[in-house]
């Protein structure tokens, strides 16, 4: 067993720990956090496939922006844990039933003898440039499925805006465009006053 | 005019009247009644004008005969079910007599349905009518035969009942319903034959292959074998029978005069009618190949020709009266196709359609005037009052029984020229009861003029006062239809009886051609009305006239006295045979017997009890148990995917075997 | 890898939409709400600028372009012009209806033209990539579409079922995907049949990953048991999002079968006609039995769609070139009839009012005889009664069915048309035969009532002459 298979299996079982504990760990924040170290872990094994690119991408999108932003989220939101848990206890035989059975057949039908049909590509020479091989791909072979998932991010933000902008009548808005442009006229009136007599 | 222009009219005559219907009918309402008659009157007078040009194209510019589908509606296992036209000779003679008539009436009903709160349904219906009846003659392949045929029967049932709140006029309308439905249950068997046996539904390939099927036989019962022609032949007739109201499924036809008058001239005399005589000469390269089957036409047709113009003898109503001469012309028309004649059936049924619809719209102006009185014997003397509905009776009267130089006798004398020709089984009876049939069509026909036109005037004094013509709108298609009820005999009995006119779409065995016997001695239509007055036939139509002039006009007593003496007679006629009493007893008694008895055990014990409440109860109660599936629970939801999931899963890893 | 700008040429429909989309969502921000039929109108100009692209080069040879990602053939522009077609008239009915409830913005619009371009891409898959990713594109903007009125509790929680459910059908099709791509080594679905049918790939990791993408299918079309989304959002969407949602993705997800499975895998026939057989009974079972329980008109049509899907199901199922021809003929039967029904329920309601009560039904031909008979026929089509076009659709089907040697699975289909047609004609009952309850005058504006009505004697005419209808879809899908 080589140096590579041990790596791969540490960050296997520290991936697949990582996961089991999102899902069990009863605070939301910790399992978060568990979701972060999952992601570390896969990212640690497509180092070993050689997709350094898509390792570190996904430590920075996932970990770095997606999951920071989640954690704000989890942390804003009064989430209460007891309410969470209620149906647990009752539900958990039924889901470890599940859970059990769906475990057996994908073990029965998945395993390493089925996926055998490949060769493993041959590794590539250090000086390939694991970014521009990737980049190359995407603008020509997939440059339809990337202008496509490009107008999926735009549907995104066009809903997420228009589900979240709403004007509420009664809110008080600063407004800095016509806080900048306002001119003195606006602001005070200057009135000629005849001076009057003191009595 | 090329196939192509052809196709185009045809859909286009077909489409006009199917439009005015359409928005007659459905915008009603909205259009009124001016703009109702006018689309529909526009539509129609479309239709006459086109089948006009193709008339002109087809017979006198000698265009090829058009045969081709128009749309393909479905192909299904080789069989194609298609709408399409079959414009020769034979349909554009019946498309321009159907439109001219229809137009007729069109306009004629703006005068005489004036008053009436259904108007613009009654438009609406007549160019319904007009469409069916167009795609029933236009027709190239059975399955729209059976469409025109359907449809026509359907409006025939519509306008029959079309006063609806008349508790008769809706028995005549059932009556004519179910009738029609033995008629054309017989009808749809044959049609179900000859698919059966030509795998085609196609005018052309059915004929081209009928020759081939001569000599089969079909084993219906064990030990007994039906020659395959003469079923599909008999089965095609007993839809005839019912169309054309022949012995004894005539009894609907007397009570569909409950109808407005312009529909008994329409559908009921001049065109639906007349639909089974088209539709056996149409057949005639079927008919001509069993002898059998023109033998039983033979002889229905000349029970029907004598024995319901009989019946015209006892009746006091009318519009009835015509009737009853309708189903006896009908009969004339079925013994000529019966002894091959199809040429002069055919002219009779042109020559016919002209004085019958003149015959029925100028009873319609005199119930009109009268305000709706039919009774002859409240008539009387109405010559002094209605000068114009008094000539043009006159005229379809003379037409009618035959007088020498009027449309009816070319039409009728050719009829009975070819029985006395034919030699088939049946023909001796045949030629009895024609020559019979028209002393007693001129005794009815005259006896119904006097009645009306002449002699003391029997109506009481208020109507008397307002007696008078009835307006241009009711006179003028008078005139018109008065028109070629005298002309159109002499001007084409050379040419369509004697002169092969039709071609190719008539065809007649060498053995059964009468009339290519007759028109050796035809030397004109002169020569043939100065011939007549040394026959027969033309003495005992004088008569008949003479007699009706002497017991209803010099003796009005005699007919009572004799109504008396010969009361056992004068009973059958009056109860028409008992074929109704038979009918009403047997047929209705027996069905209501068997349905009264299998509704009790069949339908509300087992059906209603068992199976529709049941199966109605199963399935409301497991709506009922289901409906809790749908808990609303998001987390339900997803157990139930994963539950699917893993139910298939489960499925492959148990079940199938893999490799 | 080849790159050709003929390519563009066939991609021209799909671009053109995305371009005036990302135009008319600019420029609807600076259109004032008065004016917002500005909107309404580019939109509509949108769909008809890419049906008459789409007609300009209908039919033409078959094109497979940018490295197999996409393909162009008639069965895919037949599918195409009849999603822009029903996205045109969905956006017409919707019209009003969004006015009176202040949500005549842009957003329903741009989301729907969004999903639009989604179906199309669907449409033209012809890669595991694209398949997935016009679905997603699809189904993210009718997820939004759904909680559009955002303060409607109703359509909160749908559109919260509907996006879980949702992603979590999304995740097994693109985990059964990956197995694919795992045992065929490519995404190309020409390539991928290839493979299946050399008998290069080991049967259990097929089937395994076929079971996952079947559930994503299933999940999209609406098949028992992934249909619990079906009801709760057609019920809870505001209903021109319902229409929306009930009819051209329909057509989509159609797509999505015939891509995958007949395109994708025909070497897996036995195996994915043997789960379809189980989906499409539960479908007609369930969606038929459930319906009659249901006293809200949009959650009826929701069990009747499901009903339906079953009987779409049972055309692709025989996997020959004419069960998937009756499918597709099915497919756009079902669409047209089911813009129809929602269309008549947005004819119906009106401000504060929404008429998906069964009781608001009654005495409809009291109140106006001529959409009363419009709604007769639409529910006579649904029930499969001849001669409207409903009937022809479910023969056709049944034909396919029998003919493949399933006579029972037939028997089985003809058993819950028949109990099916129950509810149907419940609402026909409704509205001759009972009393109006509101009486209110109904004034929806001139087009939507001649849209509506030429919708439903659409349904009637291709009834009585189903020829041209039938013939299209069988030259779509045979070579």
């Amino acid at each position: 067993m080589g140096i590579e298979k041990i790596i791969f299996y540490v960050f296997a079982a520290l991936s697949v720990y990582g996961a089991l504990m999102v899902i069990t760990v009863r605070n939301p924040v910790k399992a978060a956090l568990y979701l972060v170290f999952t992601f570390f872990a896969s990212a640690g094994v497509w180092i070993l496939l050689e997709a350094e690119f898509l390792a570190i991408v996904l430590v920075l999108v996932y970990v770095g922006a997606v999951m920071v932003l989640f954690l704000f989220v989890v942390m804003m939101l009064d989430i209460n844990l007891a309410q969470l848990r209620a149906g647990f206890v009752r539900y958990l035989p039924v889901g470890v039933a599940v859970a059990v059975a769906f475990a057996v057949m994908l073990i029965m039908l998945v395993g390493g003898d089925w996926f055998g049909g490949f060769a493993p590509p041959p590794p590539s020479p250090a000086e390939v440039s694991n970014t521009r091989e990737l980049g190359r791909l995407l603008y020509t072979v997939y440059v339809y499925p990337f202008e496509i998932a490009a107008v999926i991010l735009l549907v995104a933000i066009v809903a997420a805006i228009a589900l979240t902008l709403r004007r509420r009548s009664g809110v008080k808005y600063q407004t800095p465009g016509q806080q900048i442009a306002v001119r003195r006229q606006d602001r005070i009136r200057m009135i000629d006053m005849p001076s009057e007599e003191r009595k | 005019m090329s196939a192509d222009d052809i196709k185009l009219i045809g859909i286009a005559i077909v489409l006009a009247p199917l439009v005015g219907a359409a928005l007659a009918g459905l915008f009603g309402a909205y259009l009124g009644r001016k703009g109702s008659h006018w689309v529909t009157i526009l539509g129609v007078a479309i239709a006459f004008g086109l089948s006009a040009v193709l008339f002109k194209a087809i017979v006198f510019d000698g265009a090829e005969t058009f045969n081709g589908p128009v749309y393909t509606w479905l192909a299904t296992e080789g069989i194609r079910f298609e709408v399409g036209f079959l414009i020769d000779r034979l349909t554009v003679m019946m498309m321009v007599v159907v439109t001219f008539v229809s137009l007729m009436v069109h306009i004629y009903t703006i005068g005489y349905m004036h008053d009436d709160p259904g108007y613009t349904r009654f438009f609406s219906y007549i160019s319904l009518f007009t469409f069916s009846m167009l795609m029933l003659v236009m027709a190239n392949n059975f399955m729209q035969l059976f469409f025109g045929w359907e449809a026509v029967g359907l409006v025939s049932y519509l306008l029959i009942g079309f006063w609806y709140k008349r508790p008769t006029a809706i028995y005549a309308n059932l009556k004519a319903f179910l009738v029609n439905r033995v008629g054309d249950f017989g009808f749809l068997l044959g049609i179900a034959a000859v698919l059966m046996v030509f795998g085609s539904l196609d005018y052309a390939t059915v004929f081209e292959r009928a020759p081939a099927v001569v000599g089969q036989y079909f084993t219906i019962l064990e030990g007994h074998e039906w020659e395959v022609l003469t079923v599909i032949c008999l089965l095609l007739f007993v839809g005839a029978m019912g169309k054309s109201a022949q012995v004894p499924l005539h009894v609907w036809l007397p009570d569909s005069m409950e109808g407005p008058t312009p529909i008994s001239a329409l559908i009921h005399a001049a065109t639906m009618v007349t639909a089974g005589i088209f539709m056996v000469a149409r057949m005639s390269p079927l008919f001509e190949l069993s002898e059998t089957a023109l033998s039983t036409v033979l002889v229905i047709g000349a029970t029907t020709a004598f024995f319901m113009g009989l019946l015209g003898l006892v009746q006091n109503d009318i519009k009835r009266v015509i009737a009853y001469s309708t189903l006896s012309q009908l009969g004339y028309m079925t013994v000529a196709l019966g002894v091959s004649a199809y040429a002069a059936g055919i002219f009779h049924l042109m020559t016919h359609a002209f004085f019958k619809a003149l015959l029925f719209l100028g009873a319609g102006s005199v119930i009109v005037a009268l305000h709706h009185e039919q009774d002859m014997r409240k008539m009387g003397g109405l010559y002094r009052y209605m000068p114009v509905t008094w000539i043009t009776f006159l005229i379809g009267n003379l037409a009618l029984i035959g007088t020498p130089g009027f449309a009816g006798f070319y039409s009728k004398d050719s009829i009975i020229e070819a029985v006395a020709e034919s030699h088939i089984w049946g023909a001796g009876y045949a030629y009895l009861a024609v020559v019979a049939g028209v002393f007693v069509t001129a005794l009815y026909s005259f006896r119904l003029y006097f009645l009306v036109f002449h002699g003391k005037e029997r109506m009481d004094e208020h109507t008397r006062a307002h007696l008078h013509e009835t307006p241009p709108v009711i006179t003028v298609p008078l005139i018109l239809l008065a028109i070629p009820s005298v002309v159109i005999g002499a001007l084409y009995v050379g040419d369509m009886v004697f002169g092969n006119w039709f071609g190719s779409a008539i065809v007649v065995a060498e053995a059964h051609d009468v009339l290519g016997e007759l028109a050796r001695e035809f030397h004109g239509p002169l020569a043939m009305a100065t011939h007549a007055l040394s026959t027969l036939p033309f003495w005992l139509a004088v008569a008949g006239v003479a007699t009706a002039w002497f017991l209803y006009l010099k003796r009005p007593d005699i007919p009572d006295r004799l109504a008396r003496r010969l009361a056992w007679l004068y009973r059958l006629l009056t109860e028409k045979y008992y074929f109704d009493r038979f009918n009403e007893v047997v047929f209705a008694g027996g069905a209501r017997a068997i349905g009264d008895f299998l509704w009790r055990l069949g339908d509300r014990l087992l059906i209603d009890g068992l199976v529709v409440n049941g199966s109605a109860k199963l399935v409301g109660f497991s709506a009922a148990v289901l409906r809790h599936l749908q808990t609303g629970y998001l987390y339900h939801y997803a157990f139930a995917m994963i539950l699917g999931l893993l139910a298939l899963l489960g499925y492959f890893v148990l079940w199938t075997p893999q490799g | 890898m080849t790159f050709e700008l003929s390519d563009l040429l066939t991609l021209l429909p799909e671009t053109v939409l995305l371009g005036i989309t990302c135009a008319i969502l600019i420029a609807d921000l600076f259109i004032p709400q008065r004016s917002r039929m500005v909107t309404y109108l580019m939109v509509q100009t949108a769909l008809v600028v890419t049906l008459l692209l789409l007609l300009t080069s209908f039919a033409g040879e078959r094109q497979v372009i940018l490295s197999g990602t996409f393909v162009r053939d008639t069965v895919g522009d037949v599918l195409k012009i009849a999603v822009l077609l029903a996205a045109f008239v969905t956006f017409l009915y919707a019209r009003d209806y969004l006015r009176a409830r202040n949500m005549f913005r842009g957003e329903y619009y741009v989301l729907g033209l969004f999903g639009v371009l989604g179906m199309m891409i669907l449409i033209s898959a012809h890669s595991l990539l694209t398949i997935y990713l016009g679905l997603e594109l699809l189904s993210l903007s009718m997820y939004a579409m759904v909680v559009l009125q955002r303060d409607s509790s109703l359509a909160s929680e749908a559109a919260m079922k509907y996006f879980v459910l949702g992603a979590i059908a999304s995740g097994m099709l693109l985990y059964g995907m990956s197995l694919l791509y795992g045992v065929t080594g490519s995404l190309d679905l020409a390539a991928i049949a290839e493979a299946l049918q050399a008998g290069r790939a080991p049967g259990v990791i097929l089937s395994f990953g076929l079971v996952f993408i079947l559930i994503g299918v299933g999940f999209k079309l609406g098949a028992v048991p992934f249909h619990m989304w079906i009801p709760d959002v057609y019920h809870g969407a505001p209903t021109a999002v319902t229409l929306y949602i009930g009819g051209a993705p329909k057509i989509a997800a159609f797509a999505m079968l015939l891509r995958l499975l007949v395109e994708g895998m025909p070497g897996l026939h036995e195996h994915w006609q043997a789960i379809l057989v189980v989906l499409a009974v539960l479908s007609m079972a369930l969606g038929n039995v459930l319906a009659i329980a249901q006293t809200n008109i949009k959650r009826m049509f929701a069990y009747s769609t499901i009903s339906h899907v079953g009987f779409l199901i049972l055309g692709v199922l025989t996997g020959t070139d004419s069960g998937v021809a009756s499918s597709l003929f099915y497919t756009l039967t079902y669409v047209l009839m089911a813009v129809a029904g929602f269309g008549m329920i947005l004819f119906l309601s009106r401000q504060g009012f929404e008429a998906d009560e069964l009781d608001d039904y009654k005495g409809l031909n009291q109140r106006s005889p001529w959409y009363a008979a419009l709604m007769l026929v639409i529910m006579f089509s649904m029930a499969g009664v001849p001669p409207f076009l409903g009937f022809w659709a479910k023969l056709v089907v049944l034909e396919q069915v029998v003919a493949a040697g399933m006579t029972w699975l037939a028997v089985v289909g003809v058993v819950f048309s028949i109990i099916g047609a129950f509810y149907y004609l419940r609402i026909v009952k409704l509205m001759y035969f009972d009393a109006p309850e509101d009486t209110s005058p109904l004034n929806p504006n001139v087009e939507m009532r001649m849209a509506l009505s030429l919708n439903s004697l659409a349904i009637l005419y291709l009834g009585v002459f189903p020829g041209g209808l039938l013939a299209l879809c069988q030259s779509a899908i045979l070579p």
